[in-house]
């Protein structure tokens, strides 16, 4: 028993080694000035059929900004688009920069995002899913126990695009995406052993440099 | 009860336990999962329209749910009360939208308040969708409402000193859809992605109602000149 459980975490830990998480960054238009102090907001496109980005991605996006610059003031996700309802729902998000212009307007919507006072709108589109799996994996539960034996693995995706719309400009400024994949693995003897690969935190932390950078170039 | 069943019969113990567990596993596969729509609705950020209006929870608008009995399909029964969450949502919703709102509860209450109309949602149908049935991994709930906008004289049943909605001509009546989603990713059980779609799906119905409400024929006229609906 010992011996097989030693196996299964000698495997873990060379499989672990074997997970791989590929990067793909671009940047479009180059930063021209950082923020030296002020507020920005992040928010998740959820107007696709078939998927919503991941409010945590998102979360993960602003605490990333937040612990990088003290200066860049991150106004949560949910808190911005409780206060702006109904103007950031999926039914009435603007899509574009002249769509908010439209927005202001509206004496309230305008007063708010006054008071707010935000320099930067980003946009985040995309989301994590897995693709490929193989593998099989048995689970039984017997008078002496229960366990399982196999072997599965599977595929993550990540792609994300972000959109920074600079409000003091009008203007959309830049677009960054990140692409990242991976593999993760699943051995069972006895115990189940997930070795899963950080895809989405990898894509968060190419993502959220990437913004950081961009906000406070020239800072 | 699934224990003394099992006592009846003539098995080993450790059979009878097996079978307990599978039988209860059987069971809750067929049973009914029942949602209470709860949530937290934003006041919404709006110029109001310069009116007064009453508005009139119905009953069967307070107490709306939706029952999808699928023990017939062999699959989970579903139950989605959202009633409560409803008159949350829009006594949030209304008294920010319109300058003047006051809650009708009764006959009383018609005859008290000055109102330039009444306002009466009446959930038209509720639908769901769960990946088992979809393929797709979100979870998704579509609302349809019908509103009706009545003079306040018109529900008045001076007679018997009650409220009326028979035979009632609304000077305003329109449809208003709204949907919901909830990705699968992002929840843990079924009844929490039900739920959160719900939500979602209320303040789409929010962000539709104001959205629109300007451009239903006869709500315009009506704002010009409150006093005389048409």
């Amino acid at each position: 028993m010992k011996r097989a459980l030693l196996s299964v975490f000698l495997l873990g830990g060379l499989l672990g080694g074997c997970v791989t998480a590929n990067v793909d960054e671009m940047t479009f238009d180059a930063p021209v000035a950082g923020m030296t102090d002020g507020s920005i907001v992040i928010l998740g496109r959820r107007h696709a059929p078939d998927y919503d980005t991941e409010p945590d991605f998102i979360d993960c996006i602003g605490s990333h900004i937040s612990r990088g610059s003290e200066n860049i003031n991150v106004i949560p996700e949910g808190q911005f688009v409780d206060a702006m309802y109904p103007w950031f729902e999926p039914r009435t998000a603007p899509l574009s920069i002249e769509s908010v212009g439209r927005l202001m307007v509206l004496p309230s919507v305008a007063g708010k995002l006054s008071e707010l006072d935000l320099d930067y709108m980003i946009w985040i589109d995309g989301r994590t899913q897995d693709t490929n799996s193989s593998g099989s994996m048995t689970c039984g539960v017997g008078p002496t126990g229960a366990g399982c034996f196999g072997f599965g693995t599977w595929g993550t995706e990540s792609e994300y695009e972000a959109t920074i719309w600079n409000f003091d400009a009008g203007a959309e400024v830049g677009k960054m995406s990140a692409l990242t994949s991976g593999q993760s693995y699943m051995p069972a003897v006895v115990v189940p052993i997930p070795i899963i690969a950080p895809v989405q935190d990898t894509a968060c932390d190419s993502l959220g440099t990437q913004l950081l950078q961009y906000l406070s170039a020239g800072s | 009860m699934v224990g003394r069943l099992l006592d009846s019969m003539t098995l080993g113990r450790k059979a009878q336990r097996l079978l307990t567990l599978i039988t209860l596993i059987a069971l809750a596969a067929c049973s009914t999962r029942e949602v209470v729509v709860e949530g937290s609705f934003p006041t919404p950020l709006v110029d109001p329209v310069p009116v007064s209006v009453g508005i009139l929870f119905t009953k069967e608008f307070k107490e709306h749910e939706l029952v999808d009995d699928a023990t017939g399909r062999g699959e989970v029964s579903w139950r989605v009360s959202t009633g409560t969450a409803q008159v949350e949502f829009w006594s949030t919703l209304l008294p920010a939208f319109f300058h003047n709102v006051v809650f009708i509860e009764s006959y009383e209450d018609l005859q008290t308040y000055d109102v330039d109309a009444v306002l009466i949602p009446k959930v038209a149908d509720v639908q769901y969708a769960i990946p088992l049935y979809t393929n797709v991994k979100v979870y998704e709930i579509w609302m349809r409402y019908n509103l009706a906008l009545v003079e306040p004289e018109q529900i008045i049943d001076k007679e018997n000193s009650t409220i009326s909605l028979e035979n009632i001509q609304p000077f305003a009546e329109w449809p208003l859809t709204a949907y919901g989603k909830t990705p699968t990713a992002f929840m843990q059980s079924d009844s929490d992605a039900v739920n959160l779609a719900a939500v979602m799906a209320l303040r789409d119905a929010g962000a539709n109602f104001i959205t629109s409400f300007l451009r239903v024929p006869g709500v315009m006229d009506w704002i010009d000149n409150p006093e005389e609906a048409q």
